[in-house]
Parts: structure tokens; C-alpha cells; sequence
């Protein structure tokens, strides 16, 4: 793995820059609904129930804080922390990449924790979360799917 | 310019994230409070809108509504509910609290604001409710629908159970389940349902007091205590 990346690294052709251009505008999208979720969970609005299912469950749920800080503002963090190391990636800081790579893996391993709680223990879905979840993993899959691809391709 | 640029769209990002979240979480705050939130509001000023009509454009919601409390009340207290909802379960407590409380000085209404599909059971909840409500014993079964909750919304099938509900009341179990399905709860339901929608109601608990809704933040015990109080006081004078 280690390899693959160290590879990535010094093959930064033009070809590959908007693959980062995609992930830099897919974390924005992630911020903004980042920062929906974590308003609605400090607002305490999160705790009714609303037409739009399930996030009442989702966010009032004892899932929904970690040692007493909102998931989503977790998650707002982590998505400008991508925006800002791709950024700094397309502006030729290459070595953003080895973090980009690492903290979009372990957001796509959060995701897939959130989704299984969501499915299996809470049991309610969070239209909301689940755009969160979508992003991340496509996230995931451009930066680690996509230049493997184009590698073989050329 | 270029080794600054990517910090400058960065810092960008950071203000214009920064400034959107003040700003949802500043609006999402003051919009719906009404003007006696703090008592040191009250001091100062009158409350004008404590005695304003319900929006004129809301319809009435099922006649007649199930309500506690004499109509002379100076506090009238309007919930739009849905048994299946959690937050509807903890404030059910609450409002008899209110309503040990405050007497004859309130009177409670509910209006059955199923959230389907979302809650599966919601609707079904609702209609025994209504049909209990026709045999004269909708608040004994609206209480142990709320104070049941956890035992029935991850049911497979509730029906039984609240036929069980129906019997432990005491009403005609046969003529229950005739009316749980009739023409007539459905449409109660419906008519609740369409004045919480001419009312802007978005979920549940949604609460007014005399005509104005009472904000999510303010339904704890505690503060909704406070409320009920002001409004009593604004509306003596």
C-alpha cells in the first residue's frame, strides 16, 4: 500500500489534478451538510420528530456524540481538513497526499460504522447522515479507485 | 501571489463555514421564540400577541376535538402528536404535569399528527386513539399509548396490542375494532392532520399556546412552566 503511494506520489500528472479538483468540491458539499447536521443537533430541534424521517432518532441517539462532541461537527472538520489538503495539493504541496489519502480512509471506515448503525441499532435513517455517507464514499472512490484506473489505463 | 493563494481560498472557506453556521444557528433561535421566552421580557413589555387568533388561515382539525380542561381556561395548550414519536413519549409526562399543576387555568387539546411513513405504526396508534374516542375513553387510551411506546413501535403487528389496550379500558373490544378501521377515525385523523399542515406544523411535539407555537427548546418541563406562568400573568391583566 505503502508502494502504491509513494508511486501516486511522484506521477502527479495533469490527468490526476481533477481527481482533486472533484474531492476538494465533494468535501464543500460534505462541510455544508456537516454544518446542517451539527446546528441541528446543538439547536436541539434534531430531538422532534419531523416529516423528513429519522434524523430525530439519528441525532438525539447516544451515537450521535462522541466524549461529548457532536459527530457532525466532527465530520464538519474532517471535510475541511480535505478541502484545505487538496487544495494545497493542486497548488503543488504534494505531500498533502499521504494525509488526504489517510483521512479520507478513516472517514470512509466512520461511514461504514455510522451506516451499520444506523441499519442495525438505531434503526432509523437520517436523510442527512446518509448524504454525508454518499460523499465520503465517493470521496473514497476517486482518491483511491479512480488513479488506479487511470494507471492502468495508460 | 501563488504560495498565498491556496492559504487565502482556505481561510475563505473557513469564514464563509464559519459565518453560515452563526448565522443558522442565530436564525434558528430567534425565529420562533415568542416575545415572553424570559421572564425579564415580560417587565417591559405586553405581549401583544398573547391573545392573537390562530393563523386565519388555519382549518379547524376534527370536531369535536378531544380536549381537558374547561374552555374558560385563560391558557389553552395545543399539541399536534404522534404516539410513535420518542420526543412525543418524554413530553406526554410533562403535559399532565402542566396540567396537575395548572387545573382548571389550562386546558389541553391534542391532534393526531401520525408522521407516516416514517413511523410506521403511527397511523394505526392514531386510529385506536380515535376509536377508543368514540366510545368515550380517547385519554385512556391516548395515555397508554404514550406510556406503552416502547413495548409496541418495534411490533411486527400492533393491532393485538392495542386491542389488549382496549379491553384494559374497559370498552366494547367488538364495536373497537369495527371503528379502528371506519370511515369516521380515518377522517378525524385526516382533519387533524390538515389543520396541523394549515398551522406550518413540520413534526412533532408542535405545541401552541393561546394560537402561537410554543418553541421546541421550550418544552421541558421547567421552561414550559415558566411560559404557562407568564402567559397566566399577561393574560390577567
Amino acid at each position: 500500500m505503502k508502494g502504491a503511494v509513494d508511486t501516486q506520489l511522484s506521477d502527479s500528472t495533469p490527468e490526476r489534478h481533477w481527481v482533486y479538483i472533484i474531492v476538494a468540491c465533494l468535501s464543500l458539499v460534505g462541510l455544508a451538510d456537516a454544518i446542517y447536521l451539527t446546528i441541528e443537533h446543538i439547536t436541539g430541534r434534531s430531538v422532534q420528530c419531523t416529516i423528513i424521517a429519522g434524523c430525530s432518532e439519528v441525532l438525539s441517539s447516544s451515537y450521535a456524540v462522541i466524549s461529548g462532541i457532536p459527530v457532525a461537527m466532527i465530520g464538519a472538520v474532517a471535510y475541511f481538513t480535505v478541502f484545505s489538503l487538496a487544495i494545497l495539493y493542486l497548488f503543488g504541496y504534494k505531500f498533502t497526499q499521504l494525509l488526504l489519502l489517510v483521512l479520507v480512509g478513516g472517514m470512509f471506515i466512520a461511514t461504514l460504522w455510522f451506516l451499520y448503525l444506523q441499519a442495525l441499532v438505531i434503526k432509523a435513517y437520517c436523510q442527512f447522515c446518509l448524504i454525508s455517507a454518499a460523499i465520503t464514499i465517493l470521496m473514497a472512490i476517486f482518491l483511491f479507485l479512480v488513479p488506479r484506473f487511470l494507471r492502468k489505463k495508460m | 501571489m501563488k504560495k498565498i493563494l491556496p492559504f487565502l481560498i482556505i481561510l475563505a472557506v473557513l469564514g464563509v463555514a464559519l459565518g453560515s453556521a452563526w448565522y443558522m444557528q442565530r436564525s434558528s433561535s430567534e425565529s420562533p421564540k415568542p416575545s415572553s421566552t424570559t421572564p425579564a421580557n415580560t417587565a417591559t413589555s405586553s405581549s401583544p400577541s398573547t391573545t392573537a387568533p390562530v393563523a386565519s388561515n388555519a382549518v379547524p382539525g376534527a370536531e369535536p376535538a378531544h380536549k381537558l380542561g374547561p374552555d374558560s381556561a385563560p391558557v389553552h395548550l395545543e399539541e399536534f402528536g404522534d404516539y410513535q414519536c420518542p420526543p412525543c413519549g418524554i413530553f406526554h409526562p410533562i403535559l399532565q404535569e402542566m396540567k396537575r399543576q395548572f387545573g382548571d387555568q389550562l386546558q389541553v387539546t391534542f391532534r393526531e399528527f401520525p408522521l407516516a411513513p416514517a413511523h410506521e405504526h403511527a397511523i394505526a396508534a392514531a386510529s385506536a386513539a380515535e376509536a377508543a374516542g368514540l366510545q368515550g375513553k380517547f385519554w385512556e387510551m391516548h395515555d397508554l399509548l404514550y406510556e406503552h411506546q416502547k413495548d409496541w413501535k418495534d411490533a411486527f403487528d400492533v393491532r393485538p396490542i392495542f386491542e389488549g389496550y382496549a379491553k384494559q379500558i374497559g370498552i366494547n373490544v367488538d364495536r373497537y375494532k369495527q371503528d379502528v378501521d371506519s370511515e369516521q377515525v380515518a377522517r378525524r385523523i385526516t382533519q387533524d392532520g390538515n389543520r396541523g399542515h394549515s398551522l406550518g406544523v413540520k413534526g412533532t411535539p408542535t405545541v401552541f399556546m393561546n394560537g402561537r407555537e410554543v418553541p421546541f427548546e421550550s418544552l421541558p418541563a421547567d421552561k414550559l412552566r415558566v411560559l404557562i406562568q407568564l402567559e397566566l400573568s399577561t393574560t390577567a391583566r
